[in-house]
């Protein structure tokens, strides 16, 4: 059968819609595409992090002092804050990647852009977050005393520094890996659809 | 409230008039009902999303096709093509009604082809189904009319070895 026999076909086929095209009730829906599930990433991370400082004073309501004068908990709750505004900037870019007013191939193209730029933040941003609670184990024995650093820090110099690198890479390595696993498979996805337009 | 009341007659009044069109696009993409059910919501659903973006500066069927497609190509991404097998219901009736066992079968050969191109090489076939002119392809899919009559002739013929192996 060539192409052109199929014509006829595809012109009568309006007499065999077995759709329930109710639009009201399908705009109440949500959406479950890609961008949609990266959106709701970015919520759920926004929320988890503005609640876990907020429960760490509640578990310690008996004696609120201790948090709210603990390094330790300021310094975590400056990294929630900084993990709330890049979940924040990522939830505009993902907002920005479901407007498709253009023609579909440079539509694709901003996407894969955005995405890219996004896995790249993403990864400098876990490198970021790393080297702050590197430093801050290290620096906070000379400000304040926790018990939990003590057998750390009674360890020689040189074995801390180690695990400390080699926590950075394995950061490098397998942090990317895990990040490409998650985002990757649909930014190579529309890399081969853009190829296909090629 | 009146006035996204307003929208959303509007826009039911649209897509009633482009229903068929969004139809078509789930049936290249999509081949069972529960499967078009899905798309056609979800290619709904993005279109109301960017309704209030769309400015009127192509005609609305080109913005249409230009959402769904994208919808269709990337938006279902976690099912990958969700094409199993070919529904055979949901081939036109009037195929099986008027014409002989032997057309249905070949006709069922050509879809299971077509189900075989890649993503835009389905939306290309697509559009030459629905008689669009290479300058509308153009203007929806952002491939250069050269490109888009090189592909043609390639996915033409892509069916027709396609269809003669079987």
């Amino acid at each position: 059968m060539e192409l052109d026999d199929l014509k006829q076909t595809w012109k009568q086929s309006e007499t065999n819609k077995n759709i329930n095209t109710d639009i009201m009730n399908m705009i109440q829906h949500k959406t479950y595409g890609p961008v949609a599930a990266l959106k709701k990433e970015f919520r759920k991370q926004i929320i988890v992090m503005c609640l876990l400082p907020l429960l760490l004073i509640f578990t310690n309501l008996d004696d609120i002092s201790k948090p709210l004068t603990s390094i330790l908990f300021w310094a975590y709750v400056l990294l929630c804050a900084g993990i709330v505004v890049f979940a924040y900037f990522n939830y505009r870019i993902a907002n920005r990647m479901s407007v498709m007013d253009e023609s579909i191939k440079p539509n694709l193209e901003k996407q894969v852009n955005t995405l890219e730029t996004r896995i790249q933040w993403k990864i400098i941003g876990l490198r970021i977050a790393l080297i702050f609670l590197i430093v801050l184990t290290e620096i906070v024995p000379y400000i304040q005393h926790y018990s939990m650093l003590d057998k750390w820090h009674s360890l020689s110099p040189f074995i801390r520094f180690s695990a400390y690198a080699a926590l950075l890479l394995f950061q490098y390595f397998v942090g990317r890996k895990v990040i490409y696993r998650k985002f990757g498979s649909h930014l190579v996805y529309l890399k081969d659809l853009i190829r296909e337009m090629d | 409230m009146l006035q996204k009341r307003e929208a959303e007659k509007q826009f039911e009044k649209h897509i009633k008039e482009h229903e068929l069109l969004i139809y078509k696009i789930c049936r290249i993409y999509a081949y069972t009902d529960a499967d078009r059910q899905d798309l056609f919501q979800e290619i709904v659903i993005q279109l109301w999303n960017a309704f209030p973006k769309f400015k009127g500066d192509s005609k609305l069927s080109t913005w249409l096709y230009r959402v769904a497609i994208n919808t269709a190509i990337t938006g279902l991404r976690k099912r990958k093509d969700f094409i199993e097998s070919y529904d055979h219901a949901a081939l036109p009736a009037n195929i099986s009604d008027e014409n002989s066992i032997h057309l249905e079968e070949r006709l069922l050969e050509m879809y299971k082809a077509i189900e075989q191109l890649n993503q835009i090489e389905k939306a290309i076939i697509m559009f030459y189904l629905e008689d669009k002119s290479y300058e509308e392809m153009e203007e929806i899919l952002g491939i250069s009319q050269g490109n888009l009559r090189v592909k043609m002739n390639r996915i033409k013929e892509k069916l027709r070895n396609l269809t003669n192996k079987h």
